[in-house]
């Protein structure tokens, strides 16, 4: 593991019209490790998310990668930079198979497959890794949530990338259902993908993140380790509410 | 494990000998079928199939309906008309530069509309259909309303006419053969799990790093292409083209052999035109003479029940019906598609 930063954000806004979604938030990514973001609904988490991921661009600020300025990429060109992300809510291609879904995605990014075959190789193999290979012919329509949760990572998974972001990866899933998607994002980790993940699930954040960034009204809040950060006055307050007595 | 690759091996046979033989059929039809009627029948099925899968790649692949595919087509007989006869060009390289020029076209055209996600393409192609015809019919260089006709004589393979339907019958067949081959080709490549993976979201599309304008721009053009040699090789069956080719019902004519026999299958067009087409032209010849329009309604009821009890299409009820267990199991000896595809994969694990 190194050091060196793979993503850093640099005061970066989001203005919707009148409404300042984010707001001058900067921070970095450390390659090879397991960064998290938390904060309550509306903090601007999927905006900054979103903004990184080049879905939509930020009014202000810049994004590096890899120390290039990536801000004004188009969604389409992250793969080939070896970047993939998922989606809160769950976008499997229906009406295709398992299979179809991660196959297309072989067929993508800096280490595209060349031929069908290759590229079902690929899929097969990461259909092992994340635990769909029983079901990969079933329509992915068919699947319950966690399952669309597996196979979201599943395709990311299949265009090779060094760098993964997870969005709300285990919202909606019970507790073993999250244990076991915790233990996914670590192997993934394991193998050598840098993971940014937003998360709702506190047990998945302090167990998996080295690194935590807390977002609040548009504003980071606080930055640190998960035990740093929970121990943190104002994110106590933000999360749980003013202790009683305290000072205002 | 070679058992399996056995029993795959025998199914794999037994299919090519089953597609060999009612590939055969169709070879041997124009030696026992002497009406000309019916052979036109079977001309009509070979390209409005072929039109229809033009069609589906855009609509049945990519999930943009287009209603202009009669412009596209009647743009590439327009445009190989009028270099045959204006420019004196070989019917046969007059064919390939129509469609390049009908691709170009739809290109231009519709890659402002492809920026835009919704039903905008789809208006669009209405339009253009119908602008395309009232430009027509208002060009004296397109010969207005009274269209354009293709010399008669003598037949001919290198100016590509006949008196007879049936090489009209044996080119219509390999053109539709040819189709077909190119639209498997496309669906199992990069580019048909490309264009599956927009039609299903094109969000998901641009995050595994699909341009979603590239590939829909890429499936027009082809799409048109095909249109475009359909349209030729009905000016050179039918000898004479009007602007009443690219009229919008026309249009709905390509789409409904595809939606018919299942728009998510290469096969579908196929499938639907063999059967809506017979079955218009049957319902016209019985019943348009006693009611005139009869067959009209019952064509559309047929259309209605199909869409009604069957949405998937004909090839969508089949893929997961007992017609095609029996058919696997009695007929091609046993691997179902699924077991098939089995073997194949445990074949590559194996090999690492």
């Amino acid at each position: 593991m190194s050091d060196s930063k793979i993503i850093e954000v640099q005061h970066i806004t989001k203005r919707f019209k009148g409404l300042t979604a984010v707001k001058d938030v900067s921070f970095s990514v450390r390659e090879g490790g397991i960064t998290g973001m938390i904060g309550p609904n509306g903090a601007g988490k999927s905006t900054t998310f979103n903004m990184i991921c080049g879905y939509y661009p930020p009014t202000e600020g810049r994004i590096l990668y890899k120390g290039q300025d990536i801000t004004d990429k188009k969604a389409y060109e992250y793969t080939n930079m070896k970047i993939a992300r998922t989606f809160q809510i769950m976008k499997p291609l229906k009406n295709l198979s398992v299979l179809e879904n991660v196959v297309a995605s072989a067929y993508f990014g800096h280490a595209a497959a060349k031929s069908e075959r290759e590229a079902k190789e690929r899929a097969m193999e990461i259909l092992h890794f994340t635990g769909l290979y029983e079901k990969r012919h079933i329509l992915s329509k068919d699947m319950g949530t966690p399952d669309q949760k597996r196979l979201e990572m599943a395709r990311a998974l299949a265009t090779k990338p060094e760098m993964l972001f997870l969005d709300e990866n285990m919202a909606g899933l019970n507790p073993a259902e999250t244990e076991a998607a915790i233990q996914l994002i670590r192997k993934i980790n394991e193998s050598g993908v840098t993971i940014f993940l937003i998360e709702h699930i506190m047990q998945a954040v302090v167990s998996l993140c080295e690194e935590v960034i807390v977002l609040h009204h548009g504003e980071k809040i606080a930055e640190g380790t998960p035990a740093q950060v929970m121990n943190d006055p104002y994110v106590m307050e933000v999360y749980l509410g003013k202790k009683e007595g305290a000072n205002a | 494990m070679s058992e399996k690759r056995k029993a795959v091996r025998t199914y794999h046979r037994n299919l090519a000998i089953m597609l060999g033989i009612m590939l055969l059929i169709f070879v041997c039809i124009p030696l026992f079928v002497k009406s000309p009627y019916i052979m036109n029948i079977f001309v009509l099925v070979f390209y409005m199939s072929t039109l229809s899968m033009a069609w589906n790649l855009l609509g049945g692949m990519t999930g943009q309906n287009s209603l202009g595919h009669a412009a596209y087509m009647g743009l590439g007989a327009y445009a190989s008309c009028l270099l045959i006869t204006k420019a004196g060009i070989n019917p046969w390289f007059s064919a390939i530069l129509g469609m390049v020029i009908v691709g170009l076209v739809a290109g231009i055209i519709f890659y402002p509309c492809f920026i835009l996600r919704g039903p905008y393409f789809t208006l669009v192609s209405i339009a253009f259909g119908e602008a395309l015809r009232q430009f027509i019919i208002n060009s004296t260089f397109f010969g207005r309303a009274s269209g354009v006709g293709l010399p008669f004589g003598r037949d001919s393979w290198l100016n590509f006419r006949f008196g007879s339907k049936i090489p009209y019958y044996y080119v219509g067949l390999a053109m539709l053969l040819l189709v077909y081959l190119l639209m498997k080709k496309i669906e199992r490549s990069k580019m048909g799990y490309a264009l599956r993976t927009i039609r299903e979201d094109e969000d998901a599309a641009a995050a595994i790093g699909i341009n979603p304008t590239r590939y829909k721009i890429m499936a027009v053009v082809v799409s048109a292409m095909v249109a475009a040699l359909v349209g030729f090789f009905y000016a050179s069956y039918i000898r004479y083209i009007d602007p009443e080719l690219m009229i919008l019902s026309k249009s709905t004519e390509s789409v409904l052999p595809a939606v018919v026999g299942g728009a998510a299958f290469v096969e579908g067009p196929l499938v639907g035109g063999l059967i809506m087409i017979p079955l218009s032209e049957f319902l016209r010849a019985k019943y348009s003479s006693i009611l005139p329009g009869i067959n009209m309604l019952m064509y559309a009821v047929v259309l209605l029940v199909v869409i009604r009890f069957r949405p998937t299409g004909i090839l969508g009820w089949y893929m997961h019906s007992r017609v095609k267990t029996f058919i696997d199991t009695k007929i091609l000896l046993k691997p179902p598609v699924e077991v098939l595809e089995e073997v194949e994969l445990a074949k590559m694990s194996g090999k690492e």
